[in-house]
């Protein structure tokens, strides 16, 4: 399994402060992998590098086959090269139905004039796509109407439909209700079958319930990484993070 | 779900049949003389300004760039259908006064006497170099649309690609429109200075024509000019790249994330629409007569956004119903068809009081009515959408379901 994704010794500080020091990253394709840390470890700071949202002080982030270097390009092109983000608080177009942004995400041309002049709707990869995450019955309202969960389920829906080959997913599972959770898991674990798919996660259950590889991170890099008993008996895992968090 | 096919939609049908209307009444009224030539000028005028509204609704509540300086790209318009009609009349009346002489005129001589003509008051008597074109009609059509797009463009990209949003972008239009104005006001600006460009409203080759037919004709362009356009931006905001230009105006970086360039929407959005002023602008200064830098002034263009925040933003019929409405009203109350009011001790005078009244109205607005006037009209019609903006927080959704089952798709 050559890496789909490589992050390779990226720094970035901002106003003296680390947010990421050196870090060293990688993930294959398909590939399901928990990054979870403490707050402030770096952990959303790391999906802005790799999205283009902040660039790099220094390091290099190479993506697929051809090694394109990520820190030159710019947010919607590194979006058109296949990697899509989850942000942590739901964000929908909420003034538009859920059909909308669902078309909105679609895969397909993303450029103005062509956006004007294709103008037939993928019905079928729409509902197919609603029913996925459990939308179906709610097309036509706007998203602003929906429940946090459900805003959450139709963002990796929108994730979904872009069909990117990278999914970034920050805190999927952030206010939901158990049974909301579950139907979470199951989504991200059949969307890692064909796609790689990184979730960051504050929550230790719903990792072990991921049942992947994990990455801890603490104060910008890496502090260890296996399976999740293999981290959460590491003592410098325990120490920094688990320790300190009652919860876990 | 692909919404209601554009012709049969309500805004679409009601606009286009008011349109009609209007223009039909206001033929059969001017042709039995029930309403003057001047008020004829005035409906057309309107008309002008609603299609600049509409643009301007597209670009600041469709798009969300609220640009403070495209009554500047309107000014152009008018200037470049201004060069012609100017130059191209001047040359026609200077051509029969020479003919009276022993000796027909060469063309060089004919050129140079309405240099003379145009240009004296400005202490020159040749043409600049933006005129040289100005006697061929089809160049400046042309740049009716192509000035303001170039403009819009190169702004545009400087102003888009560095991310300037908000309200320093607003500063930079305004600063724009400003240094146009302020240039234009030059008498070696190459366009007579602040004196403009005048007696527009005789169009060369049809002085036959009275005023009274040709404001009629102006009036029908005008009507004929907003519907297309209505129709056209209606299309365009109903498809994909409306919900694309919403979801701009709404959260730009998600936008980002999911792969459009943002940047290039705009771009398109903001050319445009200076294009679709530009026209509005070129069909506006025929009937008004006059075009000068003062109509460029940085004022102008906050009006525009003042009319369109009144109407209602968001929806292209409010941006019309707001330009039409207060420009009627404040013709009205500074044309001094407002009878004063006599409170003893003061006597309120409506044309030093319209703008008092207009600002309180704005306020009165922006308070009581966001959605403007479209959003009263919509609540007395029982549709005003609910406004849903925000995070419930986990498990309160399934409670609100009931408000939104009856709520149409765009």
């Amino acid at each position: 399994m050559t890496a789909l994704l490589e992050v390779s010794g990226v720094s970035k500080t901002f106003d003296g402060f680390k947010a990421i020091d050196n870090l060293s990253f990688s993930i294959g394709e398909p590939e399901l992998r928990a990054v979870i840390g403490p707050n402030g470890a770096g952990k959303t700071t790391f999906m802005d590098l790799v999205t283009g949202k902040t660039r790099p002080d220094s390091g290099r982030i190479l993506w697929g086959e051809r090694n394109l270097d990520l820190t030159r390009l710019s947010e919607s092109r590194i979006a058109r090269a296949g990697i899509g983000r989850k942000f942590q608080k739901p964000t929908v177009f909420e003034a538009q139905s859920v059909w909308e942004n669902l078309r909105l995400a679609l895969a397909g041309t993303r450029g103005p004039l062509t956006v004007l002049a294709r103008r037939r709707a993928r019905e079928d990869a729409i509902h197919t796509l609603a029913e996925r995450v459990g939308l179906e019955d709610h097309l036509a309202h706007r998203a602003g109407t929906l429940s946090h969960g459900q805003k959450q389920w139709l963002e990796i829906g929108m994730l979904l439909a872009a069909d990117p080959r990278l999914l970034l997913v920050d805190e999927p599972a952030a206010g939901m209700t158990s049974a909301e959770r579950e139907r979470t898991t199951t989504m991200l674990i059949e969307a890692a079958r064909s796609h790689a798919v990184v979730v960051v996660e504050h929550d230790m259950d719903f990792v072990r319930r991921l049942d992947c590889r994990v990455t801890v991170l603490h104060e910008g890099r890496v502090l260890a990484e296996g399976s999740i008993d293999h981290v959460t008996s590491d003592p410098q895992v325990i120490d920094v993070y688990l320790g300190r968090d009652g919860d876990a | 779900m692909t919404g209601t096919p554009l012709i049969r939609r309500p805004d679409v049908i009601t606009v286009l049949a008011m349109l009609t209307l209007m223009t039909i009444g206001a033929t059969f009224l001017a042709e039995a003389g029930l309403i003057s030539t001047s008020f004829v000028k005035t409906l057309g005028k309107t008309l002008c300004l609603c299609l600049a509204a509409v643009a301007m609704d597209l670009v600041w509540g469709y798009t969300g760039i609220l640009s403070l300086g495209h009554m500047a790209f309107f000014g152009i318009g008018g200037y470049a259908i201004g060069m012609w009609l100017m130059r191209a009349r001047t040359e026609d009346i200077v051509a029969a006064q020479l003919a009276q002489r022993p000796l027909p005129p060469t063309p060089g001589e004919v050129d140079q006497a309405a240099a003379v003509q145009i240009f004296g008051v400005v202490g020159s008597d040749e043409f600049p170099w933006m005129w040289l074109f100005a006697d061929i009609l089809w160049v400046q059509l042309a740049a009716i649309v192509l000035v303001p797009g170039l403009l819009a463009l190169v702004f545009g990209w400087l102003a888009f690609r560095s991310r300037v949003t908000g309200v320093y972008l607003s500063i930079l239009t305004q600063a724009g429109t400003l240094a146009l104005s302020l240039w234009l006001f030059q008498n070696d600006s190459g366009l007579r200075g602040n004196n403009g460009l005048s007696g527009l409203q005789n169009i060369p080759g049809l002085t036959h024509i009275p005023q009274s037919t040709l404001s009629l004709w102006f009036l029908w362009a005008s009507a004929a000019a907003l519907a297309v356009t209505y129709l056209l931006a209606a299309w365009t905001v109903s498809g994909r790249f409306g919900s694309v230009v919403r979801g701009i105006r709404d959260d730009e970086a998600r936008v980002r994330f999911l792969g459009y360039d943002v940047e290039g929407f705009k771009l398109v959005v903001f050319t445009v629409t200076a294009m679709i002023t530009g026209v509005a602008g070129a069909l506006y200064y025929p009937q008004a007569g006059i075009v000068n830098p003062a109509e460029i002034a940085p004022i102008a263009s906050i009006y525009l956004a003042v009319w369109v925040a009144i109407g209602g933003r968001g929806r292209l019929w409010g941006a019309i119903l707001g330009a039409a409405a207060v420009s009627l009203l404040s013709s009205w109350f500074t044309g001094g068809g407002a009878p004063d009011i006599d409170l003893g001790f003061y006597t309120i005078r409506w044309t030093d009081w319209w703008l008092v009244l207009l600002g309180l109205g704005f306020v009165a607005i922006t308070l009581f009515a966001p959605d403007g006037l479209a959003g009263l009209i919509e609540r007395a019609l029982g549709r005003l959408r609910p406004n849903r903006q925000g995070d419930f927080g986990p498990d309160q959704g399934a409670l609100r379901r009931e408000e939104t089952r009856s709520e149409p798709a765009q």
